[in-house]
């Protein structure tokens, strides 16, 4: 009964571990898709056969992000701020600022000495503000989204976008792919724009260093490399950044699991 | 003697011909064209056919709208709002505001004296625009023109959480797969789109007689949600694309007069339809 489990639903992709203490022993991500219900529980089950646990191994799962409500398994939810804070405390304790960019929105948290959400702030649920304006655009460039990073890397003088709507975007790019502009130098507009974007957020609370990156945009090098330029910082990124939220939710569950019966929505 | 007003928009160009007293003689609308963006002259030709006038009998002629820079054959150039506010103007005289969605943008123009006073426009999120019902009827399957009348069988309306149009998309896709009636999706997108514009509208204050044009006022659904979004009569003209057209061929005139009547001479361009290039380098 040492196994905690930690589910994230996002809009875009839904993640989950399993931990024994405070050991991170399996991972799922899959695409959401319409029925987050679902999503769910095929994380769960994929959780388990992974490790070889039957339902009553694990001793309590806590839910988070935007789909949350939908893991009806849970013990109980908790806010992604505080489940991303965790995650990343677990791995970079020196953290003092986190950038979570994920599919929705982004977040920018900031914590203290010992890892408390002191402040935080988060886009509008506006595709230009978070990862979803470069799956937009690589579906326009007919690129898979790993392959995005190293094409903007090669790119020699990116677009400049004269948008901050991903819908008008899109069209902006097609109309300067049909102008022979390079895929690579509208790659490399795309994570310029955005890490603008994400750049004026960090801002609104007072960057601390050290200051991590996480969630889904973190795998986007040539990103996160756009950010610490502008930031004038190095960014901490943890293996499998997009887990993190997930992590967290975990750790949060294995810390109820050990203290006194709990409420919900105290995390 | 005759005018002519051309209006480049995004998705479509327009073109009114108009006589000496101001009549309308003949109007074409076509396609701009998604990447070269060719079509004034063509479009103006088949106008011009239809009158059965020559290029060359065209005393003046205004470009307006977002490709009005990249018109060869025109005079001159005015913005949008104010060709915009003037054509509504000639169509309902009592007409104080109007509200134009097209495809990439909206526009809320106050109109004094038949002309331009104010304005307010959403250029920056497609969520406020005509883009936003473009791309969840792609998204649900169905055709652009047929969202309004679907949506006009909804037994209650399914409100739509998410603002941003991408992940408007994804909702309507999942409301969808969960069950929800076609009709009763419309009927909230419908809504969500009339809230942003009304939204818009109220900052520039509203009063009455109020005009929708635009692609989006051929919408009957979504005429019928800015009724109950603003709660007031909306008039909406037979050809609401035309309006910047006709309000172009109609100042076409009038500055033409006014400089006649003051024995002057206008300078026009070479009366020659070239083929145009809209958005152009050398014009950024």
């Amino acid at each position: 009964m040492s196994w905690f489990m930690g589910i994230d639903i996002g809009s875009a992709y839904s993640k989950g571990v399993i931990i024994k203490s405070v050991e991170l022993v399996a991972s799922h991500i899959i695409k959401s898709g319409a029925d987050y219900r679902k999503s769910a529980e095929a994380i769960r089950t994929e959780l388990m056969n992974k490790v070889g646990l039957t339902r009553n191994d694990v001793a309590y799962t806590v839910a988070t992000g935007s789909g949350a409500d939908n893991v009806y398994f849970a013990g109980h939810k908790a806010s992604d701020i505080v489940c991303t804070a965790r995650g990343i405390g677990s791995v970079f304790p020196q953290a003092r600022t986190v950038i979570d960019i994920a599919s929705q929105s982004t977040k920018v948290i900031r914590l203290d000495e010992e890892g408390i959400v002191t402040n935080f702030t988060a886009s509008e649920k506006c595709a230009a503000g978070g990862g979803r304006f470069i799956e937009v655009i690589a579906n326009v460039l007919r690129i898979d989204l790993g392959d995005f990073s190293p094409l903007a890397a090669r790119s020699r003088s990116p677009i400049t976008f004269g948008t901050s709507c991903a819908v008008f975007g899109e069209s902006e790019a097609i109309t300067r792919i049909s102008e022979g502009m390079s895929k690579e130098d509208i790659a490399s507009g795309v994570n310029k724009a955005l890490a603008s974007n994400i750049v004026s957020l960090v801002k609104k609370v007072k960057m601390e260093e050290p200051c991590a990156v996480c969630g889904g945009g973190a795998l986007n090098i040539s990103l996160v490399k756009t950010i610490e330029t502008e930031l004038d910082t190095k960014l901490l990124i943890p293996p499998q950044p997009q887990l993190i939220t997930a992590l967290g939710a975990a750790i949060i569950a294995a810390a109820s699991a050990t203290s006194a019966p709990r409420k919900k929505n105290n995390s | 003697m005759h005018f002519a007003g051309v209006d480049i928009g995004s998705t479509m160009t327009k073109v009114v011909l108009t006589d000496k007293a101001g009549n309308l003689l003949s109007f074409i609308k076509g396609p701009t064209g998604a990447e070269h963006r060719q079509l004034a002259n063509e479009v103006m030709r088949q106008a011009l056919e239809e009158a059965g006038l020559h290029i060359g009998d065209i005393s003046y002629i205004v470009a307006t709208g977002y490709g009005r820079l990249n018109v060869p054959f025109a005079d001159c150039q005015i913005t949008e709002l104010s060709c915009h506010a003037r054509g509504v103007s000639s169509l309902f005289p009592r007409a104080r505001t109007a509200i134009d969605i097209g495809g990439q943008d909206a526009k809320c123009m106050k109109i004094d004296n038949g002309r331009l006073a104010n304005f307010v426009m959403n250029d920056k999120c497609a969520a406020g625009t005509g883009r936003f019902l473009e791309v969840t009827a792609s998204a649900l399957g169905i055709r652009l023109e047929d969202m309004g009348d679907i949506s006009l069988k909804a037994a209650r309306k399914i409100p739509i959480s998410n603002l941003c149009t991408i992940f408007a998309q994804q909702e309507v896709v999942a409301l969808l797969s969960r069950g929800e009636k076609l009709e009763n999706i419309l009927a909230g997108l419908h809504d969500a789109l009339a809230s942003r514009v009304a939204a818009l509208a109220r900052r520039l204050g509203l009063e009455p007689d109020l005009v929708l044009t635009g692609g989006v006022a051929k919408n009957i659904g979504m005429v019928k949600a800015m009724k109950e979004s603003l709660a007031c009569e909306i008039f909406v003209p037979e050809e609401p694309l035309l309006t910047g057209a006709l309000g172009a061929a109609i100042l076409a005139r009038e500055t033409y007069m006014r400089a006649a009547a003051a024995g002057e001479a206008l300078p026009t361009k070479s009366r020659r339809l070239e083929k145009a290039t809209f958005f152009s380098q050398e014009h950024r």
